[in-house]
């Protein structure tokens, strides 16, 4: 018996943990219990050192000192102040009417509010809830089909799990040993990629059944000029003024400057543009916008301004995820007190959502702790190892049986679970078959988003089912009797999305340009041939050369070092010394 | 039983106010930090104290806020086979949770790491960085943040035990406030239904006097 527990308690124990987590008390404590339990099993056998747990405390000491989790109760207390400072409602209002006339404008306008909802608020509950009692009725009450309505909203809820700013992004980095820059760099095109084949999927539905998605009919249309005229022509113009003076701007600027410097830059010059004219338009009283194009304006810079703020600061390496989340919070109380809807109550409401949240998720982190410590002390990580490195196929079969082994956990377990749990086993052996781990970790994310929209349980579904009407209802628009969404027709609709999702995580798998290819990689290609071959070397491979000491600056003197040499990154020197731009270059990576 | 339940009701009300208290260094730590990143990035200053403050922050309120967080089932489980079962049996398993899985893991951590809190404190240990803050209170909030988590933990045990004995009420659906989420959907109900009528009036004012271009809903 012992002889067999001494070969086989790895194995043991990780079937320990199932029927622990599966009893059913909390996760964070059924975690710890489990290596708790096992750790005094094994040292009464004899197989494990006494002294196993007293490497606890310093881990633990570890895990306060941990700069990057300081980003999520930064990130959740942010969201929780934008998701109730009716942005979303605006923006839902307005890009419905924006879209509306077009065939499937609803749902396109759906799937393009949810994306830019991720990059700000980033909470599925608030996106689904938002567009579930706005779009959702709008939807209903024009005749979409309620599959299609129910799945678009659900789906594009859960972008906020894979658009930055995201907090699974930040768990992932964390346990993965990357930078937060680099998952949020990494997960920027897949982000936008899966906004993309979402919007196709509405398209192909208008084009193969016209009357799942009819356009807004006239009455509908609320934003329109005096003379009735829907006002388009000039969003166009204001459009293209935006679009051109941004281009204008960035053909000004030297053609050294790196290549995602150059488009936040000039997206922000575009914006700014566009926002400048409507004002004067306003404020002068031109009369030459119309309703649509200011309406559009006013409501789309502030979410805008405030992903500039966070996203744009991180990606251009001024800001680390952290910092940006501390600036886009104050961002947000600035938004919600100008549009006069904070209140003591909002904030006391917002701050105890975060600290509470704040407490399950590291507590999970604490107990996941203590689990790995005897997990690792009966040789675990090595059993996984020779578990996952004898499947056939290598690096795609590895890949491959992974991700079918987090969809399938992704039914019964969140993602902070699957995240704390699952990635610290698989992160050391997706490195040594030399996986790259930025890749990894997007690939990881992509997969755990779809766990919000798995009937039966996912989060979004849930969310969307408390919204949607449960009863047949007189619309008092149409005055039209309109019947109840059944959860069969929810979670159907979901159907096609996980499908989607499951094409993505193909996708990403077999490009992996879409994540290491993203922003990082443009630039390379301008700056001049020294270093394209200088700089993949230490980036992509993401390994020894590069992390200690981006490990070391982690801590507190990150922000020294940042300070010395941000600030100077920009333009002048690069132009004389491509050298010297590389370094900076390489400290910037880092800093991220 | 009634006196053990008295203890509960004590113990609910001083996590209850630590909690209302606690949440507020998150607000603190949110603006300490946003004015680290203005100082460090506008005017080329940074002070390792500030920067130390923050996490000092961050271990507080997770530490500080757990016992509030049990209090308020804020710690997630996986209930897909246990809410299958009776109440009953639920509370049972939660029994069995708290006595064999909290609490020693509460002992453990307490019992390991309050050593290393009397040693740094002793030797008055200081960070590695110049400037820096002060060691031992940080470590105490391990021990700290535990115990007041034990002590949630004994109060939600005496609770579940009187309602197995018919003596109190089910303590896992507590009288509490709706959820942010609850209030949420309600604020948006609220305002939806109005703005529909005030929108197809606003339109019809428009259209009847002359653009007034007004950007925004009020």
């Amino acid at each position: 018996m012992i002889e067999f527990l001494q070969a086989n308690l790895a194995p043991v124990m990780f079937a320990g943990l199932i029927v622990f987590l599966l009893l059913g008390y909390s996760v964070a404590f059924s975690l710890a219990a489990c290596g708790l339990f096992f750790g005094y099993f094994g040292v009464e056998l004899g197989l494990l050192p006494e002294s196993l747990l007293h490497a606890l405390p310093l881990r633990m000491i570890g895990i306060l000192k941990n700069d990057t989790l300081l980003a999520i109760p930064f990130f959740t207390f942010m969201g929780l102040i934008l998701e109730r400072s009716g942005m979303a409602e605006d923006l839902l209002d307005t890009v419905g009417q924006l879209f509306g006339p077009i065939r499937g404008g609803l749902a396109y306008a759906t799937v393009f509010v949810g994306a830019m909802l991720a990059a700000t608020t980033g909470v599925v509950a608030a996106s689904v809830i938002s567009m579930g009692l706005i779009s959702l009725p709008i939807m209903l009450r024009y005749g979409y089909d309620r599959r299609l309505a129910s799945g678009v909203i659900a789906a594009s809820g859960t972008l906020a799990q894979i658009i930055p700013p995201s907090l699974v992004l930040i768990v992932i980095a964390d346990q993965l040993g990357r930078s937060v820059g680099d998952l949020y760099a990494g997960a920027f095109i897949p982000g936008f990629v899966l906004t993309l084949l979402y919007a196709g999927w509405v398209l192909a539905v208008t084009l193969v059944k016209p009357a799942a998605a009819p356009a807004l009919p006239l009455e509908a249309r609320t934003i329109r000029e005096p003379d009735g005229s829907p006002g388009m022509r000039s969003v166009l113009v204001l459009f293209l003024l935006a679009v051109g003076g941004a281009v204008l701007f960035a053909q000004t600027r030297p053609a050294e400057t790196p290549k995602d410097e150059l488009i936040v830059v000039s997206m922000c010059v575009g914006i700014g543009i566009a926002f400048a004219l409507a004002v004067l338009n306003r404020v002068a009283k031109l009369h030459l916008l119309s309703r649509m194009a200011e309406r559009v304006t006013f409501v789309l810079i502030p979410p805008l301004a405030l992903i500039f703020l966070v996203l744009g600061t991180i990606f251009l390496g001024i800001a680390t995820p952290t910092e940006g989340g501390a600036m886009g919070a104050v961002g947000a109380l600035v938004m919600a007190s100008s549009r006069r809807r904070l209140s003591i109550k909002l904030m006391k409401q917002a701050m105890e959502a975060t600290m509470k949240l704040s407490s399950f998720v590291l507590f999970i982190l604490l107990g996941a702790t203590v689990f790995s410590l005897t997990f690792q002390g009966v040789d675990g990580p090595r059993w996984v190892e020779h578990l996952l490195t004898s499947l056939p196929g290598g690096q795609i079969g590895f890949l491959i049986v992974v991700n079918l082994l987090v969809f399938v956990l992704a039914f019964f377990l969140d993602f902070f679970e699957l995240a704390f749990i699952i990635i610290p086993l698989l992160g050391p052996v997706a490195e040594k078959m030399g996986v790259d781990l930025v890749w990894f970790g997007v690939v990881l994310a992509v997969n755990m988003q779809t766990s919000f929209m798995h009937p039966p349980f996912g989060f979004a579904l849930f969310y969307l089912r408390s919204v949607a009407p449960h009863q047949k209802h007189v619309d008092h628009v149409t005055k039209k009797e309109i019947a109840p969404v059944t959860t069969g027709q929810i979670y159907w609709g979901a159907v096609p999305f996980v499908v989607i999702q499951v094409i993505m995580i193909g996708l990403v798998i077999a490009f992996p340009a879409l994540v290491t290819g993203g922003l990082v990689k443009q630039q390379e290609v301008d700056l001049d041939t020294l270093q394209i071959e200088a700089a993949p070397s230490d980036y992509g491979s993401g390994d020894e050369a590069a992390r200690p000491p981006a490990q070391e600056a982690a801590p507190g003197d990150a922000g020294k070092e940042g300070a010395a040499t941000a600030p100077e990154a920009p333009n002048k020197e690069q132009e004389e010394d491509p050298a010297k731009a590389l370094l900076e270059e390489m400290a910037k990576e880092k800093k991220k | 039983m009634e006196g053990l339940l008295k203890l509960s009701r004590r113990i609910d009300a001083l996590t209850e106010r630590i909690g209302a208290l606690v949440l507020w260094l998150v607000l603190a730590a949110v603006l300490i930090s946003a004015a680290n990143a203005v100082a460090r990035k506008v005017f080329d200053i940074g002070s390792n104290a500030f920067l130390e403050i923050q996490w000092y922050l961050f271990a507080a309120i997770f530490l500080l806020g757990a016992g509030y967080t049990m209090l308020r089932q804020g710690h997630v489980k996986i209930d897909v086979i246990l809410g299958r079962f009776s109440k009953r049996t639920q509370i049972k398993v939660e029994i069995f949770g708290i006595v064999c899985f909290l609490f020693p893991f509460v002992i453990q951590v307490i019992r390991l790491v309050w050593p290393i809190v009397v040693q740094a404190y002793a030797s008055g240990e200081l960070s590695e960085n110049a400037g820096g803050l002060l060691r031992w209170p940080v470590y105490a909030l391990i021990p700290t943040g535990f115990a007041l988590l034990g002590l949630q933990g004994v109060s939600e045990l005496i609770k579940r035990i009187g309602f197995l004995m018919g003596r109190c009420d089910d303590p896992t659906h507590p009288v509490q406030q709706e959820s942010a989420e609850e209030e949420l959907a309600e604020e948006i109900r609220r305002r939806q239904v109005a703005p529909e009528v005030v929108g197809m009036v606003e339109a019809a004012d428009d259209l009847a006097n002359d653009a007034r271009g007004r950007g925004q809903r009020p």
